[in-house]
Protein backbone atom coordinates (compact mmCIF):
# COMPACT_ATOMS: atom_id res chain seq x y z
CA UNK A 1 0.00 0.00 0.00
CA UNK A 2 2.93 2.27 -0.76
CA UNK A 3 1.79 5.87 -1.12
CA UNK A 4 -1.78 4.99 -0.13
CA UNK A 5 -1.57 5.64 3.63
CA UNK A 6 -3.88 8.65 3.31
CA UNK A 7 -6.46 6.45 1.56
CA UNK A 8 -7.26 4.53 4.77
CA UNK A 9 -9.19 7.50 6.16
CA UNK A 10 -11.14 7.71 2.88
CA UNK A 11 -11.91 3.98 3.02
CA UNK A 12 -13.29 4.47 6.55
CA UNK A 13 -15.45 7.40 5.41
CA UNK A 14 -16.63 5.33 2.45
CA UNK A 15 -17.61 2.40 4.72
CA UNK A 16 -19.39 4.90 7.02
CA UNK A 17 -21.34 6.30 4.05
CA UNK A 18 -19.74 9.72 4.36
CA UNK A 19 -18.25 10.04 0.84
CA UNK A 20 -20.05 11.69 -2.06
CA UNK A 21 -21.00 9.64 -5.13
CA UNK A 22 -18.03 10.84 -7.18
CA UNK A 23 -15.56 10.27 -4.34
CA UNK A 24 -16.97 6.80 -3.73
CA UNK A 25 -16.64 5.85 -7.38
CA UNK A 26 -13.06 7.11 -7.55
CA UNK A 27 -12.11 5.17 -4.42
CA UNK A 28 -13.86 2.03 -5.64
CA UNK A 29 -11.88 2.12 -8.90
CA UNK A 30 -8.67 2.63 -6.94
CA UNK A 31 -9.37 -0.32 -4.61
CA UNK A 32 -9.89 -2.67 -7.56
CA UNK A 33 -6.38 -1.87 -8.77
CA UNK A 34 -4.62 -1.56 -5.37
CA UNK A 35 -4.10 -4.77 -3.39
CA UNK A 36 -2.98 -2.84 -0.29
CA UNK A 37 -6.12 -0.71 -0.16
CA UNK A 38 -8.28 -3.72 -0.90
CA UNK A 39 -6.68 -5.50 2.07
CA UNK A 40 -7.16 -2.38 4.27
CA UNK A 41 -10.85 -2.40 3.33
CA UNK A 42 -11.17 -6.12 4.18
CA UNK A 43 -9.56 -5.57 7.59
CA UNK A 44 -11.81 -2.60 8.35
CA UNK A 45 -14.92 -4.52 7.33
CA UNK A 46 -13.89 -7.45 9.53
CA UNK A 47 -13.25 -5.09 12.47
CA UNK A 48 -16.61 -3.42 11.96
CA UNK A 49 -18.55 -6.67 11.77
CA UNK A 50 -16.80 -8.03 14.89
CA UNK A 51 -17.47 -4.80 16.75
CA UNK A 52 -21.13 -4.86 15.77
CA UNK A 53 -21.42 -8.50 16.76
CA UNK A 54 -19.79 -8.00 20.17
CA UNK A 55 -21.49 -4.72 21.06
CA UNK A 56 -24.97 -5.77 19.97
CA UNK A 57 -24.94 -9.37 21.18
CA UNK A 58 -23.89 -8.45 24.71
CA UNK A 59 -26.59 -5.85 25.29
CA UNK A 60 -29.62 -7.80 26.43
CA UNK A 61 -33.15 -6.40 26.01
CA UNK A 62 -34.55 -4.19 28.77
CA UNK A 63 -38.12 -4.76 29.96
CA UNK A 64 -39.97 -1.50 29.65
CA UNK A 65 -42.30 -1.53 32.67
CA UNK A 66 -39.70 -2.12 35.41
CA UNK A 67 -37.47 0.44 33.68
CA UNK A 68 -40.27 3.01 33.53
CA UNK A 69 -41.19 2.44 37.18
CA UNK A 70 -37.56 3.05 38.19
CA UNK A 71 -37.52 6.31 36.16
CA UNK A 72 -40.83 7.39 37.75
CA UNK A 73 -39.40 6.68 41.19
CA UNK A 74 -36.48 9.02 40.48
CA UNK A 75 -38.81 11.70 39.14
CA UNK A 76 -41.03 11.57 42.24
CA UNK A 77 -38.16 11.26 44.69
CA UNK A 78 -37.13 14.40 46.58
CA UNK A 79 -33.37 14.69 46.18
CA UNK A 80 -31.20 16.45 48.76
CA UNK A 81 -30.17 20.00 47.77
CA UNK A 82 -26.47 19.12 47.59
CA UNK A 83 -27.20 16.44 44.97
CA UNK A 84 -28.74 19.09 42.73
CA UNK A 85 -25.80 21.42 43.44
CA UNK A 86 -23.32 18.66 42.51
CA UNK A 87 -25.24 17.89 39.31
CA UNK A 88 -25.20 21.58 38.43
CA UNK A 89 -21.46 21.79 39.14
CA UNK A 90 -20.77 18.77 36.94
CA UNK A 91 -22.75 20.34 34.13
CA UNK A 92 -21.04 23.71 34.39
CA UNK A 93 -17.56 22.40 35.19
CA UNK A 94 -16.72 19.26 33.24
CA UNK A 95 -13.38 17.59 34.08
CA UNK A 96 -11.59 19.29 31.18
CA UNK A 97 -12.43 22.73 32.62
CA UNK A 98 -11.43 21.79 36.17
CA UNK A 99 -7.76 21.75 35.12
CA UNK A 100 -8.07 25.51 34.53
CA UNK A 101 -10.46 26.27 37.36
CA UNK A 102 -8.28 24.90 40.19
CA UNK A 103 -5.20 27.11 39.51
CA UNK A 104 -7.50 30.06 38.76
CA UNK A 105 -9.21 29.68 42.17
CA UNK A 106 -5.81 29.44 43.92
CA UNK A 107 -4.61 32.58 42.10
CA UNK A 108 -7.81 34.42 43.08
CA UNK A 109 -7.43 33.38 46.73
CA UNK A 110 -3.81 34.57 46.79
CA UNK A 111 -4.84 37.84 45.17
CA UNK A 112 -7.60 38.21 47.76
CA UNK A 113 -5.20 37.64 50.66
CA UNK A 114 -2.68 40.10 49.21
CA UNK A 115 -5.36 42.75 48.70
CA UNK A 116 -6.67 42.24 52.20
CA UNK A 117 -3.25 42.79 53.77
CA UNK A 118 -2.79 45.89 51.55
CA UNK A 119 -6.13 47.43 52.60
CA UNK A 120 -5.45 46.73 56.24
CA UNK A 121 -2.79 49.45 55.94
CA UNK A 122 0.43 47.66 56.52
CA UNK A 123 2.29 44.42 56.49
CA UNK A 124 1.57 41.78 59.04
CA UNK A 125 4.66 39.79 58.19
CA UNK A 126 8.24 40.45 57.26
CA UNK A 127 10.89 38.24 55.69
CA UNK A 128 14.44 38.90 54.54
CA UNK A 129 17.56 36.96 53.63
CA UNK A 130 21.02 38.51 53.97
CA UNK A 131 24.48 37.18 53.18
CA UNK A 132 26.76 37.59 56.17
CA UNK A 133 30.18 36.66 54.82
CA UNK A 134 32.13 35.71 51.73
CA UNK A 135 31.75 31.98 52.35
CA UNK A 136 28.10 31.68 51.44
CA UNK A 137 26.74 31.95 54.94
CA UNK A 138 23.36 33.62 55.20
CA UNK A 139 20.80 34.66 57.71
CA UNK A 140 17.07 34.54 57.04
CA UNK A 141 14.70 36.45 59.24
CA UNK A 142 10.94 35.90 59.30
CA UNK A 143 8.70 38.02 61.49
CA UNK A 144 4.94 37.54 61.92
CA UNK A 145 3.53 40.57 63.72
CA UNK A 146 0.07 39.27 64.61
CA UNK A 147 1.39 36.32 66.60
CA UNK A 148 4.65 38.09 67.54
CA UNK A 149 6.66 35.18 66.15
CA UNK A 150 10.21 35.62 64.94
CA UNK A 151 12.24 32.92 63.20
CA UNK A 152 15.96 33.37 62.60
CA UNK A 153 17.52 30.82 60.30
CA UNK A 154 21.25 30.56 59.71
CA UNK A 155 22.48 28.45 56.83
CA UNK A 156 25.28 28.03 54.32
CA UNK A 157 24.96 27.82 50.54
CA UNK A 158 26.16 24.60 48.93
CA UNK A 159 27.74 26.69 46.18
CA UNK A 160 29.45 28.98 48.71
CA UNK A 161 30.76 25.92 50.48
CA UNK A 162 32.40 24.67 47.27
CA UNK A 163 33.91 28.05 46.56
CA UNK A 164 35.17 28.18 50.11
CA UNK A 165 36.78 24.75 49.67
CA UNK A 166 38.44 25.78 46.41
CA UNK A 167 39.86 28.86 48.06
CA UNK A 168 40.95 26.75 51.03
CA UNK A 169 39.51 29.34 53.33
CA UNK A 170 39.85 28.78 57.02
CA UNK A 171 36.76 27.34 58.60
CA UNK A 172 34.54 30.00 60.09
CA UNK A 173 32.49 29.93 63.20
CA UNK A 174 29.96 27.11 63.34
CA UNK A 175 26.34 28.09 63.51
CA UNK B 1 -51.91 8.27 14.19
CA UNK B 2 -48.55 8.06 15.92
CA UNK B 3 -47.28 11.35 17.31
CA UNK B 4 -43.84 12.62 16.30
CA UNK B 5 -41.07 13.14 18.86
CA UNK B 6 -41.54 16.91 18.59
CA UNK B 7 -45.26 16.65 19.35
CA UNK B 8 -44.56 14.39 22.31
CA UNK B 9 -41.96 16.84 23.61
CA UNK B 10 -44.50 19.68 23.36
CA UNK B 11 -47.00 17.61 25.35
CA UNK B 12 -44.32 16.85 27.96
CA UNK B 13 -43.64 20.57 28.24
CA UNK B 14 -47.35 21.05 28.91
CA UNK B 15 -47.02 18.56 31.81
CA UNK B 16 -48.42 15.42 30.17
CA UNK B 17 -46.66 12.49 31.84
CA UNK B 18 -48.01 9.90 29.39
CA UNK B 19 -46.22 11.73 26.56
CA UNK B 20 -42.95 11.39 28.44
CA UNK B 21 -43.68 7.71 29.05
CA UNK B 22 -44.12 7.27 25.30
CA UNK B 23 -40.73 8.93 24.64
CA UNK B 24 -39.09 6.64 27.21
CA UNK B 25 -40.69 3.60 25.61
CA UNK B 26 -39.39 4.68 22.19
CA UNK B 27 -35.80 5.30 23.27
CA UNK B 28 -35.05 3.30 26.42
CA UNK B 29 -33.60 0.32 24.57
CA UNK B 30 -31.43 2.41 22.23
CA UNK B 31 -30.20 4.61 25.04
CA UNK B 32 -29.42 1.55 27.16
CA UNK B 33 -27.49 -0.07 24.27
CA UNK B 34 -25.30 3.00 23.82
CA UNK B 35 -24.64 3.28 27.55
CA UNK B 36 -23.94 -0.45 27.84
CA UNK B 37 -21.49 -0.15 24.93
CA UNK B 38 -19.63 2.50 26.89
CA UNK B 39 -19.77 1.00 30.38
CA UNK B 40 -19.78 -2.75 29.59
CA UNK B 41 -21.76 -3.53 32.73
CA UNK B 42 -25.51 -4.18 32.82
CA UNK B 43 -26.28 -2.84 36.29
CA UNK B 44 -24.28 0.36 35.75
CA UNK B 45 -25.82 0.81 32.29
CA UNK B 46 -29.37 0.45 33.63
CA UNK B 47 -28.66 2.94 36.42
CA UNK B 48 -27.21 5.50 33.99
CA UNK B 49 -30.06 4.95 31.51
CA UNK B 50 -32.66 5.64 34.24
CA UNK B 51 -30.72 8.71 35.35
CA UNK B 52 -30.62 9.88 31.70
CA UNK B 53 -34.42 9.90 31.46
CA UNK B 54 -34.77 11.47 34.89
CA UNK B 55 -32.46 14.34 33.79
CA UNK B 56 -34.31 14.60 30.49
CA UNK B 57 -37.63 14.93 32.34
CA UNK B 58 -36.19 17.65 34.56
CA UNK B 59 -34.73 19.62 31.65
CA UNK B 60 -37.39 19.06 29.01
CA UNK B 61 -39.04 22.39 29.79
CA UNK B 62 -35.93 24.14 28.45
CA UNK B 63 -35.61 21.94 25.36
CA UNK B 64 -35.92 24.33 22.43
CA UNK B 65 -36.04 21.78 19.63
CA UNK B 66 -32.89 23.12 17.97
CA UNK B 67 -31.73 19.52 17.62
CA UNK B 68 -33.76 16.35 17.40
CA UNK B 69 -34.94 14.68 20.60
CA UNK B 70 -32.76 11.62 20.01
CA UNK B 71 -29.51 13.61 19.65
CA UNK B 72 -30.48 15.55 22.81
CA UNK B 73 -31.20 12.40 24.84
CA UNK B 74 -28.03 10.70 23.54
CA UNK B 75 -26.03 13.78 24.56
CA UNK B 76 -27.30 13.45 28.13
CA UNK B 77 -26.66 9.68 28.07
CA UNK B 78 -23.12 9.97 26.68
CA UNK B 79 -22.15 12.74 29.13
CA UNK B 80 -23.43 10.72 32.10
CA UNK B 81 -21.70 7.60 30.76
CA UNK B 82 -18.38 9.39 30.35
CA UNK B 83 -18.65 10.62 33.96
CA UNK B 84 -19.52 7.10 35.13
CA UNK B 85 -16.69 5.65 33.07
CA UNK B 86 -14.18 7.94 34.71
CA UNK B 87 -15.43 6.79 38.10
CA UNK B 88 -15.31 3.18 36.84
CA UNK B 89 -11.66 3.65 35.78
CA UNK B 90 -10.84 4.56 39.34
CA UNK B 91 -12.65 1.46 40.55
CA UNK B 92 -12.33 -1.07 37.72
CA UNK B 93 -14.34 -4.27 37.35
CA UNK B 94 -12.94 -7.53 36.12
CA UNK B 95 -14.32 -7.39 32.59
CA UNK B 96 -12.95 -10.77 31.60
CA UNK B 97 -14.87 -12.37 34.41
CA UNK B 98 -18.10 -10.64 33.41
CA UNK B 99 -17.53 -11.71 29.80
CA UNK B 100 -17.13 -15.36 30.85
CA UNK B 101 -20.38 -15.16 32.81
CA UNK B 102 -22.12 -13.68 29.82
CA UNK B 103 -20.86 -16.30 27.37
CA UNK B 104 -21.89 -19.04 29.77
CA UNK B 105 -25.35 -17.54 30.15
CA UNK B 106 -25.73 -17.47 26.36
CA UNK B 107 -24.92 -21.18 26.12
CA UNK B 108 -21.65 -20.67 24.22
CA UNK B 109 -20.07 -23.68 25.92
CA UNK B 110 -22.26 -26.09 23.96
CA UNK B 111 -20.74 -25.21 20.56
CA UNK B 112 -17.65 -26.40 18.65
CA UNK B 113 -14.77 -26.03 21.14
CA UNK B 114 -12.19 -24.81 18.57
CA UNK B 115 -14.50 -22.20 17.09
CA UNK B 116 -15.50 -21.24 20.61
CA UNK B 117 -11.91 -20.79 21.70
CA UNK B 118 -11.12 -18.49 18.77
CA UNK B 119 -14.38 -16.59 19.12
CA UNK B 120 -14.02 -16.22 22.86
CA UNK B 121 -10.43 -15.06 22.56
CA UNK B 122 -11.35 -12.54 19.89
CA UNK B 123 -14.25 -11.23 21.99
CA UNK B 124 -12.05 -10.97 25.06
CA UNK B 125 -9.34 -9.15 23.12
CA UNK B 126 -11.89 -6.81 21.59
CA UNK B 127 -13.57 -6.12 24.93
CA UNK B 128 -10.20 -5.37 26.49
CA UNK B 129 -9.17 -3.19 23.51
CA UNK B 130 -12.44 -1.22 23.65
CA UNK B 131 -12.00 -0.76 27.37
CA UNK B 132 -8.51 0.67 26.83
CA UNK B 133 -9.87 3.48 24.62
CA UNK B 134 -10.46 6.89 26.18
CA UNK B 135 -14.14 7.70 26.95
CA UNK B 136 -14.26 10.11 23.98
CA UNK B 137 -12.85 7.55 21.53
CA UNK B 138 -15.11 4.83 22.88
CA UNK B 139 -18.11 7.13 22.47
CA UNK B 140 -17.55 7.67 18.72
CA UNK B 141 -17.05 3.94 18.13
CA UNK B 142 -20.20 3.02 20.05
CA UNK B 143 -22.42 5.70 18.48
CA UNK B 144 -21.20 4.78 15.00
CA UNK B 145 -21.34 1.00 15.48
CA UNK B 146 -24.52 0.57 17.50
CA UNK B 147 -26.63 3.41 16.18
CA UNK B 148 -24.98 3.90 12.77
CA UNK B 149 -25.18 7.66 13.29
CA UNK B 150 -23.67 10.09 10.80
CA UNK B 151 -20.56 12.12 11.67
CA UNK B 152 -22.80 15.19 11.87
CA UNK B 153 -25.13 13.62 14.45
CA UNK B 154 -22.22 12.23 16.46
CA UNK B 155 -20.62 15.69 16.43
CA UNK B 156 -23.88 17.21 17.70
CA UNK B 157 -24.12 14.66 20.50
CA UNK B 158 -20.50 15.03 21.58
CA UNK B 159 -20.33 18.79 21.01
CA UNK B 160 -17.47 18.63 18.50
CA UNK B 161 -16.94 19.11 14.76
CA UNK B 162 -17.39 16.45 12.07
CA UNK B 163 -13.62 16.60 11.47
CA UNK B 164 -13.00 15.75 15.12
CA UNK B 165 -15.44 12.84 14.91
CA UNK B 166 -13.63 11.56 11.82
CA UNK B 167 -10.19 11.79 13.39
CA UNK B 168 -11.38 10.18 16.66
CA UNK B 169 -12.94 7.31 14.71
CA UNK B 170 -9.76 6.85 12.68
CA UNK B 171 -7.58 6.83 15.80
CA UNK B 172 -9.89 4.46 17.70
CA UNK B 173 -10.09 2.00 14.80
CA UNK B 174 -6.34 2.06 14.36
CA UNK B 175 -5.90 1.28 18.06
CA UNK B 176 -8.37 -1.60 17.85
CA UNK B 177 -6.76 -2.97 14.67
CA UNK B 178 -3.31 -2.86 16.24
CA UNK B 179 -4.52 -4.86 19.25
CA UNK B 180 -6.46 -7.37 17.12
CA UNK B 181 -3.92 -7.70 14.30
CA UNK B 182 -3.60 -11.48 14.85
CA UNK B 183 -7.34 -11.97 14.34
CA UNK B 184 -8.17 -9.64 11.45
Amino acid sequence: MNGCEDKVASIERWLDGELSGAESESLRVHMVACAGCSEARRRLEKLQSTLTDVLLSEAQPVDFMPFWRAVQLRINEKRPWYQDALDWMRGVLPASRLAWVVPAVIALLLAGVSLESYWRGGRNAFATVESIDAYGRNVALLREYDTKTTVIWLYQDQEGENEAAEETAPSGPAF
Amino acid sequence: MELTDRELVQRCQAGEMSAFQELVSRYHQKVYMVIFGLLRNREDALDVAQETFFRAHRKIGGFQGGSSFYTWIYRIAVNLSIDAQRRQKRNPLDFRESMDDLLESQGEAARDPFADLHDKELREKLTSAINDLTPEHKAVIVLRTIEGLSYKDIGEILGCSEGTVMSRLHYARKKLQDKLSAFL
